[in-house]
């Protein structure tokens, strides 16, 4: 079988065993409750620029899978790799590292493409939040996924082969990823928090990831910090983090693995 | 002579400790050779970059013919590797798990085949971490050696193992007809599993020979008693000719211990320590 095909039908594979856990799937449905609950308890409350708030949090929802599936789920996975040796064994096969590396590509685009998909399909079905109608819509979506998911997936990386377990992996992003989660606009609109939180989440790529979905959903930019569409600056600051984390990674995992 | 490994001048640091200075090894096709050592002694260092999984400072390294550290997937694909301590892939099935390793190689075992030789077969769709330690341990063997190896590493392979599951894994391993480099701290384990053995310490192999030339090299004294007294040397059949005179016929109660291969090994540790 060629290394491509191997890796994803081991991304495949992790992503159903992952599936089929209770434990996991436990923490994955109590996510999905609490975006529930949100919805139907504040959801018909108005979020700014003709939008209500379950359309604004199920978009800001999504922003926010892609961002801590990066910056949370895969250093985790990575870190529990290595701590039961998954890592290793793969290092001892022929063509195991690629195999390796599409296959938690895939199981991630995988976990990802679930989430998001549960989430809008729950916010349609509930709140009535429509996809994108047009084509210009789709490719923002499209390009924003991808680069959201750029801007995090090598900084993840390189917190999940740096740390030595998934507990302190869990310990060291969990705080930073929830007070991002509060400060970025995924549940809260950005327009209600104090100028220096808006400072602040305007330098990671959470909030941008979230300010180009909703470029990708909503038609008007009323709602929005500046009331209008940035999508120029939302593409260099992700990109900003993507380069440098594609950069940062390869660096300091050099210099970890030689010590 | 089919060579597998021939390892000359091996050395290797982290930082300021030297942990190889210069370690010689060779081995042949067919055999079974076991690295002793204490700990830190550069046990796993040296299986690593065997494996090429560490570049090493200094040396000429050759296994299957070619410099570990620029080997590529092909000649990966001869190695097979057995290490302490694997709990990957907890949430996979057995067989999954073992379809998809085998998947790497080019020419695997059957894997049904396999766990049925493994006594795994009624353990094919159990989850990887329902299994008991000896059948966890038997999985990783299988995993091991799916792709047929040429070469098998084993790290220290039965620390944590209960009499039984030793006993079970030592026969295992005697199944199989390939060579075999296997590090351990258990003399026993050395002793059955190989036909020759290398003493590691200061970061060179100190004695190798077979179990018996390296009890017979690095020989701790041997005890010997009789009825009236015991004494402890290096020529017992000396000792022993002498009693026999002093007695003027037979010893009673002669009995003379060679020193076992793992009282030879502290023996040599302890004068290496001091």
């Amino acid at each position: 079988m060629n290394t491509m095909a191997l890796g994803i039908r081991r991304g495949l594979i992790e992503q159903n065993s992952i599936l089929r856990d209770r434990k996991e799937l436990g923490t994955n449905i109590a996510g999905l409750v609490m975006y529930l609950m949100l919805i139907l308890w504040i959801g018909r409350n108005p979020a700014g620029g003709g939008v209500d708030m379950t359309a604004f949090m199920t978009v800001g929802f999504v922003a926010f899978t892609v961002f801590s599936a990066g910056i949370m789920t895969l250093p985790m996975l990575i870190a529990a790799d290595r701590e039961e040796g998954a890592l290793l064994r793969l290092r001892l096969l022929p063509r195991g590292v690629p195999v390796y590396i599409t296959g938690r590509a895939v199981s991630l685009i995988l976990h990802i493409a679930v989430h998001s998909a549960l989430m809008l399909a729950i916010g349609g079905a509930i709140g009535g939040v429509a996809l994108p109608s047009t084509l210009y819509g789709w490719a923002t979506l499209i390009w924003v996924l991808g680069l959201g998911a750029l801007s995090v997936i090598p900084l993840g990386a390189m917190i999940g082969a740096m740390l030595p377990t998934a507990k302190a992996a869990a310990a060291v992003v969990g705080l930073p990823t929830m007070l991002l989660m509060i400060a970025s606009g995924v549940m809260i609109p950005m327009t209600m928090m104090p100028a220096p939180v808006q400072w602040i989440a305007q330098v990671f790529p959470l909030y941008w990831q979230g300010h180009g979905l909703r470029a990708a959903f909503f038609d008007s930019p009323g709602g929005e910090l500046h009331k209008a569409w940035e999508l120029g600056t939302a593409a260099m600051v992700m990109g900003a983090w993507a380069v440098a984390g594609m950069v940062l990674a390869p660096w300091l995992l050099r210099r970890v693995t030689r010590k | 002579m089919d060579t597998v490994i021939s390892a000359r001048g091996l050395r290797m640091s982290y930082g300021e400790r030297q942990v190889l200075r210069g370690l010689d090894l060779d081995l042949r096709r067919g055999e079974t050779v076991a690295l002793l050592g204490p700990n830190g002694a550069g046990k796993t260092t040296t299986i690593e970059i065997l494996q090429g999984l560490r570049i090493r400072a200094a040396g000429d390294v050759e296994v299957l013919g070619e410099d570990p550290a620029r080997g590529a997937d092909a000649w990966r694909a001869r190695l097979g590797t057995v290490l302490q301590n694997w709990h990957d892939h907890p949430r996979w099935q057995v067989r999954t798990l073992l379809d998809h390793v085998a998947a790497h190689y080019p020419d695997p075992w059957d894997t049904d085949e396999l766990l049925r030789t493994l006594g795994l077969d009624g353990h094919a769709t159990s989850r990887v971490r329902e299994l008991s330690g000896g059948q966890r341990r038997r999985l990783d063997v299988a995993l091991g050696i799916v792709g047929r190896p040429e070469l098998l590493f084993l790290d220290e392979p039965t620390t944590g193992f209960d009499p039984e599951a030793r006993r079970e894994f030592h026969e295992l391993i005697e199944s199989l007809d390939i060579t075999i480099l296997l590090t351990t701290h258990d003399l026993a384990e050395a002793e059955r599993l190989a036909d020759r053995v290398a003493v590691l310490l200061d970061g060179g192999i100190a004695v190798h020979g077979t179990p018996q030339e390296v009890a017979a090299t690095v020989q701790a004294p041997s005890l010997v008693r009789w009825r009236d007294g015991s004494e402890r040397t290096d020529d017992p059949s000396e000792l022993a000719w002498r009693l026999h005179q002093r007695y003027g016929g037979p010893v009673p109660g002669l009995e003379i211990r060679r020193p076992s291969l793992e009282e030879s090994y502290l023996n040599l540790v302890e004068r290496s320590a001091a």
